[in-house]
């Protein structure tokens, strides 16, 4: 298999630049993560993250060929050559394949990502109906592995004011969460400003991305009706099955 | 409460005046394609009865909105500087004021 | 060591783009387009009411090829900007919003301020 993967050492390089490399495959070779950890064994220096390898961690995110993805549930079978691997667009690189997400790490803490609630507790748990429960489907499986902020041009263009769409599907997770009290400040939040959730163009880049088949698109339009306080469906949002980069 | 209407307002009015364009385009195309107006008197006297100034007055200030909130969020993507953007907005705002004058004064005219 | 400033990745002809995405870029381009062209519009409104040598210089002004070339492709601004928005319309409100439909639409959108273009040039010349 021919790639090639963008290398950038801060210490001695100007910017990134394109390595070619070429490995014959093995039979055990069936996800890109397989062949990126045996190039490791050619040349140690090429640096990326990775940790579960089964997809649910979100460490492996990176461009390939064009469309991010992850690499550990990307199959080589169906990918063009010479694989193309870039690091998440519009994310400060660090090195090689490593970005600093940061950035994107503040957005996620800026919409409180936990559940106000500060009546009682009460004996047990805070109990909802599996109706209530349901609304969740479709925003709790998020990994937070940047693949939908890092390919959503509006993220791309302000970074620091748009809260992007893996923050809004997040903010959707709380706000539409029946045991969360803290609905009317979120919606002045984010609806509170042109920046933070209306920068959302329905370019629709996220849910094409996603590699848990999540739609934060969705997510968004919920958000923006609850804010026009006109009615939004009920049930969860959709999925899809991911689509990984050919 | 007020406080989240920010967004809001820009993102109600795009979406209007975009459906009241739509109708009035749709009209507009129909009766011209039925009845075309092929001389300067036809021309003018269509466009100086009471009901089309009306019209086109409502149709102008539908576009010039919509117009000013396409073009602001346009400069709010890619005018990072808070003084240029500033700066283009107040450009923006001017013009299209500008252009509203001059409908006006297009179809006073006509009543002379 | 923190570097002051990172390089980042942000080539446009590297990144793929999905059906939508050009639905969208296009729809900003038309607005763009349009926006432009509503102050020529204007002028050919003031300048067709103001007297009957004024309507017929534009007219005139209108029947040459190149001013032709230039409506066609207002028209597909047009097309493209008003079908992207009457999309954008029904997805604010849930029609058509899960993925594998709204790639659909895309395309029909796409496709369609194309062939808005091309009856506008057919039925110009």
């Amino acid at each position: 298999m021919k790639l090639s993967i963008s290398r950038y050492n801060p210490e001695h390089d100007e910017s990134p630049y394109l390595q070619d490399y070429e490995i014959e495959l093995v039979a055990s070779d069936h996800m890109l993560l397989d062949v990126l950890l045996r190039l490791k064994q050619q040349d140690d220096t090429l640096s990326f993250r990775r940790s579960c390898r089964e997809g649910v961690c979100g460490s492996d995110a990176m461009n390939i060929n064009g469309r991010n993805g992850l690499a550990c549930i990307t199959r080589t079978s169906t990918l063009r050559e010479p694989v193309v691997i870039r690091p998440l667009p519009g994310f400060p690189i660090i090195r090689d394949l490593f970005v600093d997400m940061t950035q994107f790490f503040k957005q996620y803490e800026s919409i409180t990502p936990y559940l106000v609630n500060d009546e009682s507790p009460p004996e047990k748990e805070r109990l909802q109906s599996p109706a209530e429960r349901d609304r969740l489907n479709g925003a709790y499986e998020c990994i937070l592995c940047a693949c939908c902020s890092s390919q959503c041009p509006s993220y791309w263009w302000n970074p620091d004011k748009f809260v992007g769409p893996a923050g809004l599907i997040q903010a959707y997770r709380f706000i539409f969460d029946s045991r969360d009290r803290a609905t009317e400040q979120r919606l002045d939040d984010l609806g509170g400003d042109p920046y933070r959730l209306f920068r959302c163009r329905t370019i629709m880049n996220c849910a094409e991305v996603c590699p848990k088949g999540l739609e934060p698109v969705r997510a968004i339009e919920a958000i923006r009706l609850k804010i026009a306080q006109l009615p939004v469906h009920q049930g969860g949002l959709e999925t899809h099955p991911p689509k990984s980069p050919k | 409460m007020r406080l989240r209407f920010t967004g809001l307002a820009a993102w109600w009015v795009q979406r209007a005046s975009a459906v009241f364009m739509l109708l009035f385009i749709v009209f507009a195309l129909v009766a011209f394609w039925l009845y075309p107006r092929h001389s300067y008197l036809e021309w003018r006297s269509w466009a100086s009865s009471p009901c089309v100034v009306m019209a086109i007055l409502a149709f102008f200030a539908a576009l010039l909105l919509h117009m000013w909130v396409g073009l602001r969020d346009v400069l709010l993507d890619y005018a990072k500087p808070a003084g240029l953007r500033r700066l283009l907005l107040g450009g923006v705002a001017g013009s299209l004021f500008g252009m509203a004058v001059w409908v006006v004064l297009i179809l006073a005219r006509l009543q002379t | 060591m923190a570097r002051s400033t990172r390089p980042v990745f942000l080539n446009l002809t590297q990144i793929r783009m999905p059906v939508g995405a050009l639905t969208s870029i296009g729809h900003r381009v038309t607005g763009v387009l349009l926006a432009a062209s509503v102050p020529v519009g204007v002028f050919l409104l003031d300048r067709s009411l103001q007297d009957e040598q004024g309507f017929a210089d534009v007219a005139g002004l209108l029947a040459h090829r190149a001013v032709k070339v230039a409506m066609v492709i207002v028209v597909w601004a047009l097309a493209h900007h008003l079908l992207a928005g009457v999309r954008h319309l029904l997805s604010d409100f849930d029609v058509g919003s899960p993925l594998r439909l709204a790639r659909r639409s895309a395309w029909f959108v796409n496709l369609g301020g194309v062939a808005v273009a091309l009856f506008a040039a057919a039925a110009l010349s």
